[in-house]
This record gives C-alpha cells, sequence and structure tokens, in this order.
C-alpha cells in the first residue's frame, strides 16, 4: 500500500535517517507539534484502519525500547523480547491484531538509531541469551526500500554474540540486507500459509512462492531463517495444503539453515471480528469452529487443533527431525498428544529455543 | 396557529387513508366507545380537510369508536373535531400526529420507527434527533435515529413482528442490513417461532455464518427441508420450535463440538453414576478439568453416591471419557 500523507514529529531531529526516509517517500511531509493531528485525520475518515495503513507518521518511542512479549498464563509462553521499532503495517490481512489492538491503529516509524544503539548495548552486555523480534507490532521488513533501520539492526546485532535478532515478514524486501556482515546473528523469518489463505486473507502480502523464493536468496548469503504457520487456519483439505507448503519449504531450503518453526492455529480477540466483517466482507475465517478460549481469546475447538497440529508436526518432522518447533500459546494437552512433551517449568519453552538460538548463530552457550 | 373546532359528518371521514397514522395495531375500541357513550367525547380528534372529504391527523380509535357507537345505537352522525386551517402542511400533520400521542404516553419502538420514518420525509437523521425532545417527549441520538431510519426500511410484516414482540429492536436492526430476499426469510422465521432477543440474535447469527461459510445464500439455506419441517409444523409451538430450529442450527454451525458433546453425553449416561451426582465435562473441552459433585442430606445418601462413584471405576467410558 503506497503512502499518500506523511506526517513528521516536530521534536525528532532532522538527521541522516529522517531525511533517508523523506528522500525515498516521496511524500511531502507535514510536521507536527504531537501526535493528536496524525490522530485527528486518521479518525476522520469512514475507515480509519484503512487510512492508518496509509499515513505514515515518523516520530520516536517514547516507550520501552525493549520489552517482554505479552504471553498469558494458560498458554505457554516463549519469553520472546520485543524490540520496539514502529507499530502498524502497510498490508493488509483480514486477521490481523493489530487493527484491533491500538485505538486508533497508526502506522508509526520509530527514528533514532542511537536510541536503539543505547537499548540494545545494555542487553548484549547481559550474561543472558535474548531472542530479539521486532515483528511483534508490525512487519518487520515494510521499511526496508526506504529506511537505514534494518539494516542498522543486522549490523549492530553482527558485533555482540548473546543476542539474535528475528526479523519477521510476510513481504520480500530483502535486497539491502543481502551484502551485510550479518555474522550469524539474524534469523530472517518469513510468516507462512497456503496460498489459498494468502489470496484471500493476506492483503499486499507477498505470494508463497515469493516467501520461499527469498528466504533461498538469503539463506544462499548464510542468513539463518525461521518459519511461522501462524495462524493455520482450519478449511476444508487444509492438512494437504499445509502439507504442500512444507514440502515446498525444504525443497526451497536447507533444514540446517532453519532455526526454529512456530505453528499456532488462528485466534482472536472477539471484537476483530466485528472488524474482519465491517472490513472484509468476503472473509469466512471467523466462521470456523471456535470457542472462547482460557484467554478470552475466541479459538478452535481444541480436537481440531490437536488434529491439525498432529498432521503438520509428523510432516515436519519427516523431513527434519531435529528441527525446532514449538507452539505459540498452546496449553499441556496439547504439547503433550502432539509433541509428546510439554515445557512444564517456567522457562522452560525458552530454554529450548535459546538453545537452537546458540547452535544456529554461534551464540555464547556459556549464558544457556 | 389554532385548528378549528367544528362539527362534521362522521361519514365524511376517510378512515383508510391513513397517511399520519402512527399507532401501530387497531386496538380494540368497545371500552372507548362505552366510554364516549357515558361521558361524551372529551378530546375531540384533528382531522384534515381533503377532496370534498376529511382525513384523520390525530385521534383514529376515537373516530373508529364514534362509528362503532353510530352503528350499534344508530344515533351519532355527527362529530366534534379540530379541523386543521387550508394551509396546514403535511409536514404539520405529521407533527400534530406525533406529538399528540408521544405526550400522552411513551412511544413504543414500533410507533417511533414509523414516526421516523415519516419525518424522513422532511428532516434528516441529525434534525430528527435534534428536534427528538418537541416531537417524541424523549431525547434520541443521532445514532438510534439512524437505527430506527434502518429498521423502518424493512418490509411492513416487520412491524407487526416487532409490535407483536416476536422480532426485538435489535435482531430488526440486525436484519436490516441484509439483501431483500434474506430480509424475508427472517420475517417468516420470526412470525412461525417466540424467542428471546438473544435467541433471535443467535439464529440469525448462525443462518449468516453458516451461510457465509458453505458459500450459499441464507435464502438458499433456509430451504433446506430440516427448517422448513421445523418452522412449519402445525402440532408444535412457537417455544418448541425456536428450540428445535436452535439445537439444529448449532449442530450445523459447530459440528464437531455437537458431536464431541453428544459423545460425551451418551457415555455419562452409560456409566449410570446416579441421579444425584452431576458429572460436568470442561466448558467446550478447552480446559482439562471435569467437575464431579453431589450433594448429601445424610450419610446414607453420602455413601450411596461414594459407592455409585467407586462402581462407575470400572467402566470402559469412564477411562474413554479422560482419555479420549
Ligand atoms: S503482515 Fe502482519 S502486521 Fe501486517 S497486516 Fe499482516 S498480520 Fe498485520
Amino acid at each position: 500500500m503506497k503512502i499518500d500523507t506523511l506526517f513528521i514529529d516536530k521534536a525528532i531531529p532532522r538527521n541522516f535517517e529522517t531525511d533517508y526516509l523523506i528522500s525515498r517517500l516521496k511524500t511531502d511531509p507535514q510536521w507536527v507539534e504531537d501526535s493528536k493531528t496524525v490522530y485527528d485525520f486518521i479518525n476522520d475518515g469512514d475507515d480509519p484502519v484503512s487510512k492508518a495503513k496509509k499515513t505514515l507518521y515518523i516520530t520516536q518511542n517514547r516507550g520501552a525500547v525493549i520489552r517482554e512479549c505479552p504471553g498469558t498464563s494458560f498458554y505457554t509462553c516463549c519469553d520472546y523480547t520485543i524490540l520496539h521499532t514502529g507499530t502498524f503495517c502497510t498490508m493488509d490481512c483480514s486477521y490481523c491484531i493489530l487493527q484491533a489492538y491500538f485505538h486508533p491503529p497508526v502506522l508509526q516509524y520509530f527514528a533514532g538509531l542511537e536510541a536503539l544503539a543505547h537499548n540494545l548495548e545494555k542487553t548484549f552486555s547481559q550474561n543472558k541469551i535474548f531472542r530479539i523480534g521486532t515483528g511483534e507490532y508490525t512487519d518487520s521488513l515494510i521499511w526496508e526500500k526506504i529506511s537505514p533501520q534494518p539494516k542498522f539492526l543486522v549490523e549492530t546485532f553482527a558485533r555482540q554474540n548473546n543476542c539474535l535478532l528475528e526479523l519477521k515478514t510476510k513481504t520480500v524486501n530483502i535486497e539491502s540486507l543481502l551484502p551485510l556482515d550479518h555474522n550469524g546473528k539474524t534469523v530472517i523469518a518469513w510468516s507462512l500459509n497456503t496460498q489459498d489463505i494468502i489470496s484471500s486473507e493476506e492483503k499486499g502480502t507477498a505470494s508463497l512462492k515469493a516467501r520461499l523464493e527469498a528466504a533461498r536468496r538469503v539463506e544462499s548469503k548464510g542468513y539463518k531463517l525461521a518459519f511461522h504457520f501462524d495462524p493455520l487456519v482450519i478449511y476444508p483439505e487444509c492438512e494437504i495444503q499445509y502439507k504442500k507448503v512444507i514440502k515446498q519449504i525444504f525443497e526451497h531450503v536447507r533444514s540446517e539453515s532453519i532455526v526454529w518453526i512456530s505453528i499456532g492455529t488462528f485466534r482472536f480477540i472477539p471484537k476483530l471480528k466485528q472488524i474482519i466483517e465491517k472490513r472484509f466482507k468476503h472473509s469466512t475465517i471467523c466462521y470456523g469452529e471456535f470457542i472462547p478460549g482460557l484467554d478470552n481469546k475466541m479459538r478452535y475447538f481444541k480436537p481440531l487443533r490437536i488434529k491439525l497440529y498432529k498432521e503438520i508436526i509428523s510432516c515436519i518432522k519427516e523431513y527434519a527431525p531435529n528441527l525446532a518447533v514449538y507452539f505459540c500459546m498452546e496449553d499441556e494437552e496439547v504439547w503433550e498428544k502432539c509433541m509428546g512433551f510439554f515445557p512444564k517449568k517456567e522457562g522452560e519453552l525458552g530454554h529450548l529455543l535459546d538453545k537452537s538460538a546458540a547452535e544456529h548463530c554461534r551464540l555464547n552457550s556459556n549464558f544457556l | 396557529m389554532s385548528d378549528l373546532l367544528c362539527e362534521i359528518n362522521i361519514s365524511d371521514i376517510d378512515l383508510t387513508d391513513k397517511r399520519y397514522k402512527i399507532l401501530f395495531s387497531e386496538d380494540d375500541i368497545t371500552f372507548l366507545a362505552r366510554s364516549i357513550k357515558e361521558t361524551g367525547l372529551l378530546t375531540p380528534p384533528v382531522v384534515r380537510p381533503l377532496n370534498n372529504k376529511f382525513i384523520v391527523v390525530s385521534g383514529f380509535n376515537r373516530v373508529r369508536a364514534l362509528i362503532y357507537n353510530n352503528r350499534v345505537h344508530n344515533n351519532e352522525t355527527k362529530i366534534v373535531v379540530y379541523k386543521t386551517k387550508p394551509d396546514t402542511t403535511d409536514y404539520q400533520c405529521l407533527l400534530k400526529s406525533i406529538t399528540a400521542l408521544a405526550f400522552k404516553r411513551p412511544l413504543t419502538h414500533s410507533e417511533l420507527i414509523v414516526s421516523t420514518r415519516h419525518l424522513s420525509q422532511f428532516l434528516d437523521k441529525k434534525q430528527i434527533a435534534k428536534k427528538s425532545s418537541a416531537l417524541f417527549n424523549i431525547e434520541l441520538n443521532v445514532r438510534f435515529v439512524e437505527n430506527l431510519l434502518a429498521i423502518g426500511a424493512l418490509p411492513d410484516p416487520a412491524f407487526d413482528l416487532i409490535h407483536g414482540g416476536n422480532l426485538s429492536f435489535k435482531s430488526a436492526k440486525r436484519i436490516s442490513s441484509y439483501g431483500k430476499n434474506t430480509i424475508e426469510i427472517f420475517l417468516i422465521i420470526f412470525s412461525k417461532i417466540k424467542a428471546s432477543n438473544n435467541k433471535q440474535l443467535e439464529i440469525i447469527l448462525h443462518i449468516m455464518e453458516i451461510s457465509a461459510r458453505d458459500a450459499i445464500k441464507p435464502e438458499f439455506f433456509f430451504n433446506n427441508q430440516a427448517i422448513q419441517d421445523i418452522l412449519f409444523d402445525e402440532n408444535k409451538e412457537p417455544g418448541l420450535k425456536t428450540k428445535n430450529l436452535r439445537a439444529w442450527l448449532f449442530e450445523q454451525r459447530f459440528p464437531t463440538i455437537f458431536k464431541a458433546r453428544q459423545m460425551v453425553r451418551k457415555k455419562i449416561k452409560s456409566i449410570k453414576v446416579g441421579n444425584n451426582i452431576k458429572f460436568l465435562p470442561p466448558q467446550n473441552f478447552e480446559s482439562q478439568n471435569f467437575s464431579i459433585s453431589f450433594t448429601a442430606k445424610n450419610y446414607n445418601e453420602f455413601v450411596a453416591s461414594v459407592q455409585n462413584l467407586r462402581a462407575a471405576l470400572g467402566k470402559k467410558e469412564l477411562k474413554e471419557i479422560f482419555n479420549q
């Protein structure tokens, strides 16, 4: 989606990063005192979500730059760390939680490479492994073509050995990353789905084929990879389609390059349903057999989740028996029935993933 | 500008012209007729001259009661009315009709819907909301007026259903956003069943979601023999039809959940733990916690329940319930 309105926070300094952004955006910037002008602009319309996707606000992060991923007590969390580089997204997935998460959603780019470096230095100096990602509140690579930030992050992470950077995306914006000296510390991750779901629910994202081609290209430059099957959507014959996607993964890249694969079925907070129904009239994604989960999110009926997970896991294991596969937000019963074990202790799943991170990205294993 | 108090022939009133009528149903006017006979007409109706006749602006029931008296007692040929002035506009007549009722008693939803529908020929939703306290004796916000107008666009049978309590305001609002054919099927459904607001909304939701999921039109889904059998069974009460329809729709909307519940229910029944023991599976099978409880008034009852549970321990169905 093309940015047609650009707001810039007057408080941020004019420097290399902002000049870089402005020169590439080709939209006259409007300098604003505070975010109110931006909020008012976005809210003034029938569909603030769509408007927000075309309105970029370059500002600074006034909250925590590095934060822990918010899990819930009912479902096992992977102890991930979020690097907060921006919010919202220019692509338009029907199921995107960000539509309902911010009020209103604002497409923010947090400028300030020094602030990022400063915060990261503190994390780099700890005797602990961190898996850090920028793809929780936005897509990690939407600004790759117009921003020096992805390059900056890859190069910054290359100079330390206790943190892994995961750039999670549905784009194929990888060009500027290819020539970089990443020192193995950056994992480029793709959210994958069947082409049926990509076509019907992931508007503006790259095709499955393009994502896998991009994965092949970054792998050829020594980057490690990760894949996220999240959200898995249950529809007739979806098992067959998801297995085809898995087959395609291993036709494109070597299993040794993959640090982990996560899987999670579609879940949503109840109010997202109204947004989807309003904005995506042809989407039927909410009409599966959902029940209210223990965290008040709607989830597929558990036996259905388990059935699909089992198929997918056994298929992945056929290609890569030792690959770290984990669930994003599932409970003991699902783990036991699908994986044959449950990382019960606090931090246990995190530790498993840290191990895989250390092995694949040559992090300091003394910190495990 | 006040109307003129005068006497006219009852036969000159054209009751078939109901353009200003906002009262919903034709109430039984025998008591009113009797009262007028006893005490006389306390407030004369308002009429508007039109094509050598008069049409009623306000007081339909009073006119009907007088006609009734005329027919029964054959002694009332004249009626005292307020006649509107020749330059009174359509809009002014409508205001008279609405305010006459609204300042006598609160308007029902149906009356509000009909009133706003008429008013929308002269005012937009914002103007109606702004004038609402003066028109309806109650303040309405623009959003509510918008809803009234949306419902007002439904076909006429909807108003009878709303008036009769078969179609709630919220359900009417919901179906008002659908296409003509879809609206029609819901009007048929709600004319055959009697359900609370929540149940109506659930029925609408399930039909719309099943249709969307299966990529069929709701009106096509409505033709399903099972729905037809439930709705058009003359021997079934509307309450029972509602129950059967909801159960069938749930099965279609959540087939796996339905089957799982049936299966566990069957197994629990086959264990025969006795009526005193409540054996409940986890809600929606999301948690793993079953609930087994009983009450005991005395030691003997306690022992009996424990023994029943102990006897169940050997049953394979019990293990299956926990290990499925
Ligand atoms: S790519 Fe991710 S962040 Fe962007 S719209 Fe889709 S789900 Fe949301």
